[in-house]
């Protein structure tokens, strides 16, 4: 009599697990035209990248994207395994004495957003996180390349006059994957520091000059902490046992992790979190290869970003880029040309109001308009004519100049090397201010207790699709047109979406895959003894 | 005590087998041709994917010569990296993995296949099965996210009590100083990752410790009973002897996917390419998860010498297995574990 109940159950559950499946299958049936484009690369901007791709589904449109790091989205471009890139560093540089040679498929750079290479931290007083260091290039440069070892070494203490720092070991955390975030800063740092960069390298088995390199070298026993991928440095910070530890990566990790990030001193004497403003401003000495014919056209040389006299500068500021395809070859057909073609339209366009939410900056309008032109170059794509004036990128102004950059706010007067320092907070931890810890200890040993309350309360991200969420801080007024502009972009988020049902399905089916195999075991065995000897 | 059970009597041994006389048939030619067929190109494929290896590997090797097994560093780019320390990591990952995992296999299984009752029995191994499927990326996520976060405490511990043993000392690290969090000394050690990797191939340990236990015949289970035994004693002198081969075999399948297994070390592993005896202590090393992570980056040359790192890993996976397949067979339960 029980065989008959079990075979109901099972039928039951099998025809749920049957309807599951239709759900699924039957959701995406629109826009028949757009078949799925795959790349690679950059974990760099893959926030940002997931963000519009995520925004892109409603259209029917889907990029399937891998976050390996810079290095392998390039050699995966090369030979022809994915259909488009992501890379902060173009072809052609020569690291550790090899040349990475470019490929022999057409290709060409899209520059896709801006953003700021920040330095995310986990750092405590007294039980209180801080949230307000500061730092000058020279002294991150010997952070990183070991020479200066605990939190108390005065060359740190005299960039943050208010903070009594601990004697706690630094723990740089870096990327021990090929990275084009490491590029970058290696690139940073062989420009400005190159005697202390050789001679680290030299420490770690490199030939010198070292150069630009993807790939950290690492000096065993150093007390460096190597892990891949962005997230996998911003995680092994973010570990609230993890004191001590620093890792450079981009400012959005620090977002959305809730960790705060190192304001680091510019040209002009000030000490700057590398917010949508600050990158802008910065990026304004970038010099960007305007030969259309040159195959590096588009990318960019740093120097003058670094020695920005704008005293709003974040110094390391940079783009990141796409290396499209400009030839239908290693499977990429023309309807893979008309996909990519879409998402490009939209990224930059609308895609880049969503930009300083994300933790990025926004593309200037030069090179959007630059970017619209390579756009052109794609195999297939369906060349729309658009409005600029109408993507609402926050950038762009009616004469031209970068509109964001003109409204950045000058940083506040406590920002200024020297014996003061602002104890608002920075990054994921805005809104949680440190307290003055340096010469009144009392005060900070009084609001220890408190101030863990207080971190936990407001650790809460900046990055939800909320409005209104960029303001505080050194900030400054948010960008409030452009968040508006991104709720019309973005489906309703209340009320109960197909999407919420799929997901609801998968968690079911998910449970029933746990439960369902030992259960059928377990009847499928009673039923087999109760026929291997009835009573 | 052991010597108070009788043991029965191999009579197979002393009687020649009988002859068979039947014609075989064109479907029993047919079978043997087939699995003979099968055999060989498993063989087939082994040996090609060793070539196929060496091959690649093969243009590192000659710019390298002998000192690739003992070069420590990893910069083929700079000519300069060898197999020493990373060869040497992923042992040391691999023992502390099969440390944690074949107690907890033995003890798994012996709860299973002796003491369960019998309703649960069923939904244990299941249990066990289902944890066997899960994908390493998630042991890898759950350890970097979770478990490295809780277990430093134990890490700590171990290497203020037993520092005094030279592989469980942990460089710049003092229990005595508050401030010093677990970052950069005892994160992203061998010991993390290999207790991640442990409870990963329990499961597969545990099923074919538990296979071979249950098969431990009724006769002899009953008979130490019947001598008053009690059933522990039961399991130790009836099940335990006859599953030796069993535990050995499930061990020795678990060492090897020890030795392989990448993406969750990758994860985990703060990596060094220095010879790193301190377990504890931050930075690991181990072929496969090298391999990952260089690979996707790597120039022409650095492909090859990590194909070299491959074939030694190839290698040290066949010698592993060889001896693994030549104890089990010898053991009394040989012929029916499937390890």
């Amino acid at each position: 009599m029980m065989s008959s109940r079990t075979r109901f159950w099972c039928a039951g559950l099998l025809s749920a697990g049957v309807v599951a499946v239709v759900t699924f299958m039957g959701a995406p049936a629109q826009a028949a035209t757009y078949v799925p484009v795959s790349g690679a690369g950059s974990t760099w901007s893959q926030v940002a990248l997931d963000q519009w791709r995520r925004n892109v589904v409603q259209y029917g449109i889907k990029i399937n994207y891998a976050g390996t790091g810079s290095s392998d989205g390039r050699n995966q471009f090369r030979n022809g395994t994915v259909d488009f890139g992501v890379s902060e560093i173009p072809y052609g540089l020569k690291d550790s004495g090899v040349v990475d040679a470019p490929p022999s498929r057409g290709y060409a750079y899209m520059p896709i957003v801006a953003g700021g290479t920040s330095f995310m931290y986990n750092l405590v007083i007294g039980g209180k996180r801080v949230t307000n260091l500061r730092l000058s290039g020279v002294n991150i440069a010997k952070i990183f390349t070991g020479s200066i070892k605990t939190w108390n070494d005065k060359a740190i203490a005299a960039d943050n006059p208010l903070l009594r720092l601990p004697s706690t070991k630094i723990v740089p955390v870096v990327r021990s994957d090929g990275s084009g975030t490491t590029a970058q800063f290696s690139t940073y740092l062989a420009t400005k520091f190159p005697s202390l960069w050789n001679a680290y390298c030299a420490k770690a088995g490199r030939s010198t000059p070292c150069g630009v390199t993807s790939n950290y070298p690492v000096v065993p026993g150093a007390g460096f902490v190597a892990q891949s991928g962005s997230l996998g440095v911003s995680g092994y910070v973010s570990q609230s046992a993890n004191v001590g530890t620093i890792t450079y990566v981009e400012y959005a990790y620090a977002l959305n992790t809730g960790f705060p990030v190192v304001k680091v001193l510019n040209r002009a004497g000030y000490y700057v979190e590398p917010t949508a403003y600050a990158v802008a401003v910065g990026l304004q000495g970038a010099t960007v290869n305007t030969n259309s014919k040159s195959p590096a056209y588009l990318t960019q040389q740093l120097g003058g970003v670094y020695d920005n006299p704008d005293k709003r500068t974040y110094p390391l500021s940079s783009y990141s880029y796409m290396i499209i395809p400009t030839r239908q070859e290693f499977g990429f057909s023309s309807d893979k040309g008309y996909t990519l073609g879409a998402f490009a339209y939209y990224f930059l366009c609308q895609g880049q109001q969503q930009a300083d939410v994300l933790g990025y900056s926004p593309l200037p309008i030069n090179l959007v308009k630059a970017g619209l032109e390579q756009v052109r170059r794609i195999p297939g794509v369906d060349v729309q004519s658009i409005n600029i004036a109408k993507c609402n990128n926050p950038t762009f102004s009616a004469s031209g100049k970068n509109l964001l950059a003109q409204l950045a706010p000058a940083p506040p007067a406590c920002d200024k090397q020297g014996a003061t320092q602002c104890t608002t907070g920075t990054g994921g931890q805005r809104r949680t201010s440190t307290a003055v810890s340096n010469g009144t200890p009392s005060q900070g040993g009084s609001s220890a207790a408190g101030g863990q309350a207080d971190a936990t309360s407001t650790t809460t991200g900046t990055v939800g699709t909320s409005s209104g969420a960029s303001s505080g801080g050194g900030t400054g007024a948010s960008l409030g047109n452009e968040v508006q502009a991104t709720s019309q972009l973005v489906p309703p988020s209340n009320g109960w979406t197909t999407q919420r049902s799929a997901a609801l399905i998968a968690v079911v089916m998910l449970l029933a895959l746990i439960v369902v195999p030992p259960l059928v075991a377990r009847i499928l065995q009673a039923q087999g003894s109760a026929k291997a000897n009835p009573r | 005590m052991t010597t108070t059970i009788p043991v029965r009597p191999e009579q197979s041994e002393s009687v020649s087998a009988r002859v068979l006389t039947h014609p075989s048939g064109p479907t029993d030619k047919i079978y043997a041709a087939v699995t003979r067929t099968s055999g060989l190109i498993v063989l087939l494929i082994m040996s090609l994917v060793g070539v196929f290896l060496a091959y690649r590997a093969s243009q590192a090797l000659r710019v390298q010569g002998l000192s690739f097994l003992t070069t420590q560093a990893w910069e083929p780019d700079s000519r300069n990296f060898g197999i020493a320390a990373i060869l040497i990591g992923t042992i040391l990952i691999a023992l502390v993995a099969i440390a944690v995992a074949v107690p907890l296999a033995v003890g798994t299984a012996l709860y299973i296949s002796e003491y369960a009752p019998r309703r649960l029995k069923q939904t244990l191994i299941s249990l066990v099965d289902l944890m066997a499927a899960v994908p390493s990326i998630v042991y890898g996520l759950w350890g970097l996210f979770f478990l490295q976060g809780n277990v430093t405490g134990v890490a700590r511990w171990i290497t203020s009590y037993f520092g005094w043993l030279p592989f469980l000392r942990v460089d710049g690290f003092k229990n005595s100083d508050p401030l010093a969090g677990p970052a950069g000394t005892l994160t992203s050690s061998t010991f993390i990752a290999g207790l991640v990797v442990g409870f990963m191939v329990t499961p597969i340990a545990t099923s074919v410790m538990r296979e071979v236990f249950s098969q431990a015949p009724v006769g002899e289970r009953e008979g130490a009973l019947a001598l008053g035994a009690t059933k522990w004693g039961m399991i130790r002198s009836v099940v335990l002897p006859f599953g030796k081969g069993g535990i050995i075999g499930g061990t020795m399948l678990g060492l090897g996917r020890a030795l392989g297994e990448t993406i969750t070390v990758y994860l985990i592993i703060s990596p060094v390419f220095t010879i790193q005896p301190h377990i504890l202590q931050t930075g690991a090393t181990s072929i496969a998860a090298t391999i990952a992570g260089k690979f996707g980056a790597a120039s022409a040359f650095g492909t090859s010498a990590l194909f070299a790192a491959g074939l030694v890993l190839f290698l040290v996976t066949l010698v592993v297995n060889f001896i693994a397949s030549s104890i089990v067979a010898k053991s009394r339960s040989g012929a029916v574990s499937d390890a």
